[in-house]
């Protein structure tokens, strides 16, 4: 038996030592890629943000809310935080450790929407938290309620990058190929230069309509998301940026979804500027699908937002 | 797959062989087996009997209670029909347990197709039924577990053994966890008596076993899961792919199901080797099989040998007129076919394999083949290497029913493949992947090919080789495991 033991552990030292180099490795390459996401982690996990202005939301603020047009309005320094495919609780992930990590903004502008307090059971884009996870508490807090990591995955080093095919040729991209490893994103923001897709389309054609499912607690956390900031010196703005207005018609339940935001925004007396109505929301040019605005649409808003978050901020200080 | 859905384990997924969790749970087990617990058998086994429950109750701590249910009801059925006094109340004490173990499985896993399949014929007839299928999930293993209680009721009965008195031992028998959820069905004769005796351990049996656990997870992880992305992919969207894709798509479902089963299976031996345990062998290579005969005696071996031994010989088996032993044939395939799922695909499966293998029972050339291929030497001959060709086409085009989610699905399938589309070039969808997957199969075939007259294919793996050649080709597995494995796909067997 001891010898059985003793080769064993001979054994499996090379593979623990190995898990843990490839852990090392891989993550810090990761780090270093600019696909995506991961160039925004990278900057709120570095404390890079240094902004005056934060912009919160998903990919509908990714896609849509420019920095450098609002910024030159605002005369501030803007980083646009959207997060891809998720909705509030994964956005106030980022919003923790950007306040762990990094100088507050003076302003957030946080873009809402129809799914934002919804919840989603899958960890859609794991791939994004694989260089930061390991023994991160924040982390594995926010995203351990999702079909995605498992416990050990947080814990054991090595773990997590088991089977992770695409994250691994990733890292490999970025080391052979370190010239197509251009940024996809500045400062947050990316511009989809497309015209009007067939995704509106495809939809309809699948369901009659769409109705959006509130999850109570999801509401809960952003009430108290709402507290905490208004709490403290931060501006907040919420903000439904425009939707395409055929789009609009297909949520079922968009008024009362609507209408928790009004509630909430008087609750609170945060600002809540409705695009809804927008003259943007009735042109199919200015959209790539009918939630996102395309890069010259977005362009016209990121414009329009700006202005009108100028004279709010203006109209505080005066009053 | 059919049926998986119902499954009460699909989603949950904790205690895989090929899980974390069970690579966490494994070394307490074998710790507390062997350091703790050794030097008292009946407490090694209460040890063993509640890791196993523990790890059943991992996947859905409800249907633990089906289990205990089980097992109590057969051992106390063993020990009334040796006490009975009569013949009659022997009977009745026997299928009182056939009834129930039946009726289980009748309910859990049958009832929905037989309620359907009786309203779709009523609905022929002009008549509208609402054949009132029940929301029902298939708790895992169970029809592995009920055959084990049902072969060692049988042997009783037939006075070949003598009922367990131990209720830990029988328990343990029932659910010893390497076998528990997917096999290899044991027998009483077989694994009792090694439960009776105290267990000493062997280094040079735990090093094999380790060695069995190492292929097993490579033909699982690697091939078995790399294979079904592509299988899905083919078979869920068959309609829009060429006849040569198709073929692609059978071939990547044959190794799919033979790395999944094979791969759960060694893992299990291995499992059990580590702990002084001998399981009955399931897969002896069968791919190499030179006709359909020697396929089925080297493919799930354990359960081939159980309808064999419980339904094949009480029938008549292969005594008496060709009509007998044509009619015992199909009766033995369809049954087969059927113990797999609920479902008409895998019926016609086993009538498949039942019309491949009839003319050689006819014929008696059944038992042409019973040594392994091309035995003492490197390569096959021409002749062999063309009949184990044709074998493996044979199995992969049944499989094709196998896989198909309904019998006119699998048709559509195969009427692809025998059109001209069959003549174009095959849709790379996945290139990579599947070069990838390629290769992974080559690798396996090879080494499988390598060590076909060996238990398992890595028992004398590079056994003449430098030690760090072996220890390299180890750690290159483990590398392909770790870098190549596929999506978290279930184990097939898991659902029947």
């Amino acid at each position: 038996m001891t010898r059985f033991i003793k080769k064993t552990v001979f054994f499996i030292i090379p593979v623990v030592a190995f898990l843990c180099m490839a852990d090392y490795g891989l993550s810090r390459i990761l780090k270093t890629s600019n696909l995506s996401e991961n160039t925004v982690w990278r900057d709120v996990i570095d404390g890079n943000i240094n902004a005056n202005v934060a912009i919160y939301g998903s990919s509908r603020a990714w896609t849509i809310l420019s920095p450098e047009i609002i910024g030159d309005t605002l005369h501030a320094s803007v980083y646009n935080m959207g997060l891809d495919g998720h909705n509030l609780n994964l956005q106030l992930l980022r919003h923790t450790l950007y306040f762990k990590y990094n100088r507050k903004p003076k302003t957030i502008i946080h873009s809402i929407e129809i799914f934002t307090l919804q919840k989603r059971k899958d960890l859609y884009n794991p791939d994004q938290f694989l260089p930061y996870m390991l023994w991160d508490k924040s982390i594995r807090e926010f995203t351990s309620g999702y079909e995605g990591y498992k416990t050990l995955d947080y814990y054991l080093p090595g773990a997590r990058y088991y089977g992770k095919t695409t994250a691994m040729h990733n890292a490999y991209n970025v080391l052979a190929h370190p010239a197509s490893n251009k940024p996809e994103r500045i400062k947050g923001y990316q511009g989809i230069d497309e015209q009007w897709n067939d995704d509106f389309d495809n939809a309809q054609k699948q369901i009659e309509f769409y109705e959006a499912v509130l999850d109570t607690p999801t509401m809960i956390q952003f009430e108290n998301y709402i507290k905490e900031i208004t709490s403290s010196e931060i501006n907040l703005v919420l903000v439904y940026a425009p939707e395409y207005i055929e789009g609009q018609k297909f949520i079922r339940n968009r008024q009362e979804i609507m209408n928790v935001f009004l509630t909430v925004s008087k609750k609170y007396n945060v600002p809540f500027i409705d695009y809804s109505n927008d003259q943007l929301c009735y042109d199919k040019a200015y959209f790539y699908n009918a939630t996102h605005l395309n890069k010259k649409g977005s362009e016209i808003f990121s414009g329009r937002l700006a202005s009108d978050v100028k004279k709010l901020l203006i109209g505080k200080q005066a009053g | 797959m059919p049926a998986s859905s119902r499954h009460s384990g699909i989603n949950k997924l904790t205690m895989l062989f090929n899980s974390l969790t069970f690579a966490l749970f494994f070394p307490v087990v074998f710790i507390l087996y062997w350091f703790f617990t050794n030097k008292n058998l009946k407490l090694q086994n209460a040890m063993l009997l509640v890791a196993s429950y523990f790890f059943y109750s991992c996947w859905d701590y409800r249907f633990l209670f089906l289990l205990l249910f089980s097992t109590l009801l057969d051992y106390v059925t063993g020990i009334r029909m040796k006490e009975a006094s009569s013949d009659r109340i022997k009977k009745t004490w026997f299928w009182l347990s056939i009834v129930i173990n039946a009726g289980f499985l009748g309910v859990f896993k049958y009832y929905n197709f037989f309620a359907a399949s009786f309203a779709n014929l009523l609905e022929q007839l002009g008549l509208n039924v609402n054949p009132g299928t029940l929301d029902v999930i298939l708790p895992v293993g169970i029809s592995f577990y009920t055959f084990h209680g049902l072969s060692y009721v049988i042997d009783i009965y037939k006075d070949r053994i003598e009922p367990e008195r131990n209720f830990t031992d029988y328990a343990l028998f029932v659910s010893f966890f390497p076998l528990l959820v997917a096999g290899p069905i044991e027998r009483a004769t077989h694994l009792l008596p090694q439960l009776k005796r105290q267990r000493q351990f062997d280094y040079t049996q735990a090093v094999d076993g380790l060695k069995q656990i190492l292929w097993g997870l490579f033909k699982k992880i690697v091939v078995a899961d790399n294979c079904a992305t592509l299988a899905n992919e083919i078979f869920n969207n068959s309609g829009a792919h060429n006849g040569s894709t198709l073929i692609l798509g059978a071939l990547f479902f044959t190794f799919q199901i033979y790395g999944d089963f094979s791969g759960y299976s060694d893992i299990a031996l291995g499992t059990a080797r580590l702990l002084g345990i001998d399981l009955l062998r399931n897969f002896a290579y069968p791919y190499f099989s030179r006709d359909i005969a020697e396929f089925w005696r080297r493919w799930h071996i354990s359960l081939s040998s159980w309808f064999r031994d419980y339904l094949y010989i009480p029938l008549g088996g292969s005594k008496g007129g060709t009509w007998v032993k044509i009619r015992n044939t199909f009766i033995i395939f369809i049954v087969s076919g059927f113990w797999h799922g609920a479902n008409w695909t895998f019926i016609a499966w086993g009538a498949i394999n039942a019309i491949y293998i009839i003319p050689s029972v006819v014929l008696q050339t059944n038992r042409n083949n019973m040594e392994i291929v091309a035995k003492g030497r490197i390569f096959p001959s021409l002749k062999e290497l063309a009949t184990i060709i044709t074998t493996f086409a044979l199995t992969a085009l049944a499989w094709i029913f196998f896989r198909a989610s309904s019998i006119q699905h699998a048709f559509d399938y195969i009427s692809r493949i025998f059109s001209a589309s069959t003549f174009d070039q095959p849709s790379f969808f996945k290139l990579k992947v599947q070069l990838i997957t390629g290769l992974v199969v080559f690798l396996m075939l090879a080494v499988e090919w390598a060590g076909r007259e060996n238990p398992h294919a890595l028992m004398k793996f590079g056994a003449r080789a430098p030690r760090f050649f072996r220890l390299g080709f180890y750690y290159m597995l483990l590398l392909c495991i770790f870098i190549f494995s596929g999506s978290d796909q279930q184990f097939i067997y898991f659902q029947f």
